[in-house]
């Protein structure tokens, strides 16, 4: 197993998730079933986070095939440039996912507006995420592209190609890496950026978890549950700018074994913050409260999990190989 | 010069810099990383809740949190002069380090300024923000985020 073994186990989780995630939210609205809107709010939030080591695995399946036969690197670059634009309909849809869900804890009502435009915001990512999936099912499976019969599976591929060379697309990945590469001061700024978004995430975090493992006991969770958009704030910075490493150098990150153990407990850190924001144990823990183990593990799982996300990604040049 | 040269050739600061352990460079750069997230993170929470958001948490209990925030700058602090020893010579010529030395300076005055000034008192007399905190929310969150662009930059500019 490597990670374009991954790439295949995770790279039908947009699609196949976000379609279920819309089911639900169409059933919740039918049935008018708040608790119903939250399921499908947090499958919306969990698949975009997924998305993240899905679209990562895919740089490095392309490491592993792209010098086969029968493998145009002309239709990686088409699965690659699209991958990006699903990504970025994904994180925008499950930014907005969890900020309802974070807003719904606090007023325990779902809005129209949020509903029917996280409904409009996923339809539309599905439909970008199933093109990205097509074009990446075509890099292996040429036998999809010959329609007619006539045309050999050559001439599909190379039809394929000669659309691709004369309209590249809007948004292109390998365009978006020659952007931050060819300026010299982008990737310092984006370190930066990604060092202020590590300590904004970061504090939240602790002073929100450290609440649940029994500090500050006067202070009500719910005042403190305030701060969160702060510390999602870090994590969308975060993941913008981090992407923007991966896309300009992805030869850094491809099979680099401190990376993966950096995004495999993202997935964590992600989880609990899904926990902390909307689950009913942290927010029953009220003024003079002492919570309870379970609540006071996933505030040690929270705080470990951005701690190891943070040791992992220190280690990136010492324990993998980037730079 | 003679000095830092000598200190370059230390064996410290060649330990950090060239025995390739992990214990060396890489998990002193860890302690730096995670040190700066505890002791500016924590006071950037201080700081937006003296701005406004989550008016509702009491700033009693928060006053707990400065223990932490200099144990976490102690952390940075100590691995900070590690990374310093290991490297002094191309460190002190270069004017962005003095730079960012300045912000640290001033964000950490303005750490034990926000401490004695709205903090130290604030159980005595709930609910009450000092005058001047909003003020110092602002510098606190200004000078560590010019103290960590300004570090940052240190790789960089030459």
């Amino acid at each position: 197993m490597n990670l374009a073994h991954v790439h295949l186990l995770l790279n039908h989780v947009p699609t196949v998730g976000a379609a279920i995630a819309i089911a639900l939210l169409i059933l919740a609205l039918i049935r008018k079933n708040d608790e119903l809107k939250r399921v499908a709010f947090e499958v919306f939030f969990v698949v975009a986070l997924l998305t993240i080591p899905a679209y990562l695995s895919g740089v490095s399946a392309e490491k592993q095939i792209k010098d086969r036969d029968g493998v145009s690197l002309m239709m990686i670059a088409a699965h690659e440039s699209a991958a990006v634009t699903s990504l970025v309909l994904m994180q925008l849809a499950g930014a907005f996912a969890w900020f309802g869900l974070w807003k719904f804890r606090r007023t325990a009502r779902w809005g129209r507006t949020t509903m029917y435009a996280l409904l409009l915001l996923s339809a539309l990512t599905l439909a970008v995420t199933a093109r990205t999936a097509n074009l990446g099912g075509e890099i292996r499976h040429p036998e999809i592209l010959a329609t007619d019969g006539t045309t050999s599976t050559e001439e599909a591929i190379a039809a394929v190609e000669q659309a691709l060379a004369s309209d590249p697309g809007w948004i292109n990945a390998r365009g978006i890496g020659r952007w931050v590469t060819d300026r010299t001061w982008i990737w310092p700024s984006a370190e930066a950026l990604h060092f202020i978004g590590l300590w904004l995430i970061f504090g939240v975090i602790l002073v929100v978890n450290l609440r649940l493992l029994g500090f500050m006991p006067s202070l009500p969770f719910s005042a403190v549950h305030r701060l969160l958009p702060w510390a999602a704030l870090g994590f969308a910075l975060n993941t913008v700018t981090g992407m923007m490493f991966v896309i300009a150098t992805p030869d850094q990150y491809a099979d680099n074994i401190s990376f993966f153990a950096k995004i495999g407990l993202l997935m964590i850190a992600g989880l609990s913050l899904l926990y902390t924001t909307v689950f009913e144990g942290p927010w029953h823990v009220g003024a003079g409260d002492r919570p309870p183990l379970r609540v006071k593990l996933a505030g040690a799982s929270a705080i470990l999990g951005w701690a190891g996300v943070m040791y992992f990604g220190r280690m990136l040049p010492f324990i993998g190989n980037a730079f | 010069m003679d000095f830092l040269q000598t200190l370059q050739q230390s064996g410290f600061s060649k330990w950090v810099s060239e025995s390739g352990s992990l214990l060396g460079y890489p998990t002193i750069l860890f302690l730096h990383t995670i040190g700066l997230a505890t002791v500016a993170g924590l006071n950037a929470g201080l700081n937006l809740r003296l701005l406004g958001f989550a008016p509702a948490v009491p700033l009693a209990p928060l006053g707990r949190l400065f223990p932490a925030m200099w144990l976490g700058f102690a952390v940075t602090a100590a691995s900070g002069l590690a990374l310093l020893v290991a490297d002094p010579v191309t460190k002190l010529s270069q004017a962005i380090f003095y730079v960012k030395l300045l912000f640290v300076a001033l964000a950490v005055v303005n750490m034990q300024m926000l401490w004695t000034r709205v903090f130290r008192d604030a159980a005595s007399n709930p609910g009450a923000v000092a005058p001047g905190a909003r003020t110092l929310a602002l510098t606190s969150l200004f000078f560590w985020l010019a103290a960590t662009t300004s570090g940052r930059l240190i790789a960089y500019v030459y």
